[in-house]
């Protein structure tokens, strides 16, 4: 439960949130859906982001920038009417129930990272960056944000920037039982090429141990390549991850999972490389 | 504490903690048609309509939607001029317990403001977030339907 004393700031600069959630204790709200599941009574202070100019999303210079307030809703209404951004639209189509994508922010979601998010997957296979506000404003690659530990700092993103890409066939698939239920793991590919041949491929899956994993193997073993039958059932040799056992499946199982997965997830990607 | 919240048309002032939810708040000052089902975003009992959009209240704090137009199941229609969705769910035989249907009502309604003709797989998306633990959803989906054409029909004899 939270704190009946919980003090809400509203401010309206991006300048005077960075210092409000300096204060210890004192922590950023979107949406609100992931403070309320994890309700601890050490928050003493909410700054709220919905006075903040962040609920945008434009097109400018072969870049999209999503402004960090807006809703998953938002993004799939901006990818339905545009076109742009399938890869990201298809992993938060998945996600969650519509009032709650009604709901739930793309920065607080960023910021949190909560174990299931399939949010994380598309946007490292898009090499997509955040613009952050803290103690030193930058822009910085989502894999950066999670590799240097930038995510554990206090700051406030204020847009996430995906960079159109033209010649990329891209995929992510979410492993769950149920369309409802939280996904184990999300693994995603972006192919960039031409005529059917991989110039260059990115390869990530989340919800493994250390949270994600950047496949390297597979990433090289695609490139130069295509996307044939004899390739596909190659490139799962080299695609591993870890996982953790828990309650619901052990770590081989996840294993064995995520490598058909993945295998599956190329083979819907099969001639998509025109 | 005391704040204003906008509240099916018009200005309410309610009583609250600043650690409510919108569930909270709405059910402590008697909004009691929106129902506590898990407490937990699952269950879409809870759900509101958030200007015009479907959330589910027991996920809102109350303090970060002071600004906005909230709706319950009593803003789009009453006892005795309910709204074409609410008299559908009837017909169609949707509502059984009727502890589901304030929010399969208001997610319905939401939709349709938006989208008057939905597809099937349209309307099944709408109400991913909706539990329903009696009517198995056939009914509910043919409510939906129903309310669509008749909508329709009734901006059809007004033009």
């Amino acid at each position: 439960m939270l704190h009946q004393n919980l003090e809400w700031y509203y401010p309206h600069t991006i300048e005077d949130a960075v210092k409000l959630i300096s204060q210890q204790g004192v922590i950023l709200h979107g949406g609100g859906t992931r403070i309320l599941k994890t309700s601890s009574k050490s928050i003493k202070g909410l700054v709220h982001v919905g006075s903040l100019p962040l609920n945008f999303i434009h097109h400018t210079d072969g870049k999209t920038s999503i402004g960090s307030g807006s809703t998953y809703d938002d993004i799939l209404r901006y990818a339905h009417k545009t076109n742009r951004l399938s890869l990201l639209a298809k992993a938060l189509s998945e996600a969650a129930s519509t009032p709650l994508r009604n709901r739930i922010t793309i920065g607080g979601s960023l910021k949190d990272f909560p174990i299931w998010s399939s949010l994380y997957t598309p946007l490292l296979v898009l090499n997509a960056h955040l613009e952050i506000a803290g103690k030193k404003d930058e822009i910085i690659s989502v894999r950066d944000y999670l590799e240097k530990g930038i995510i554990k700092s206090k700051h406030l993103i204020t847009r996430v920037i995906v960079d159109d890409a033209p010649h990329v066939a891209g995929n992510v698939k979410r492993f769950s039982l149920i369309r409802f239920e939280y996904p184990v793991f999300t693994v995603a590919a972006a192919l960039h090429g031409k005529k059917n041949v991989i110039s260059e491929a990115s390869v990530y899956i989340t919800g493994v141990k250390g949270r994600f994993k950047h496949c390297k193997r597979a990433e090289k073993f695609l490139e130069g390549k295509s996307l044939t039958d004899e390739v596909i059932a190659e490139a799962g040799k080299y695609f591993s991850a870890k996982f953790v056992s828990d309650y619901r499946y052990s770590a081989e199982y996840k294993e064995h999972t995520a490598n058909v997965f993945f295998t599956d997830l190329l083979i819907e990607l099969k001639g998509g490389l025109q | 504490m005391k704040k204003n919240f906008h509240i099916n048309g018009s200005v309410k002032e309610l009583e609250l903690s600043p650690n409510d939810t919108l569930l909270q708040t709405l059910r402590n000052n008697n909004f009691t048609e929106v129902k506590c089902g898990c407490n937990e975003g699952e269950c879409g009992a809870c759900t509101v309509l958030l200007e015009n959009k479907a959330v589910n209240s027991c996920q809102v704090l109350s303090m970060s939607v002071q600004e906005k137009e909230i709706t319950t199941v009593k803003g789009i229609g009453t006892l005795y001029q309910p709204h074409l969705v609410q008299t559908s769910f009837v017909e169609a035989g949707g509502d059984q317990c009727g502890f589901c249907s304030p929010g399969m009502a208001l997610a319905a309604y939401s939709l349709l403001q938006e989208n008057p003709n939905p597809s099937r797989d349209e309307i099944l998306v709408a109400l991913d977030g909706n539990l329903c633990r009696c009517t198995g959803y056939v009914k509910i989906i043919d409510a939906v339907e129903l309310a669509a054409r008749k909508i329709a029909a009734e901006i059809k004899e007004t033009e």
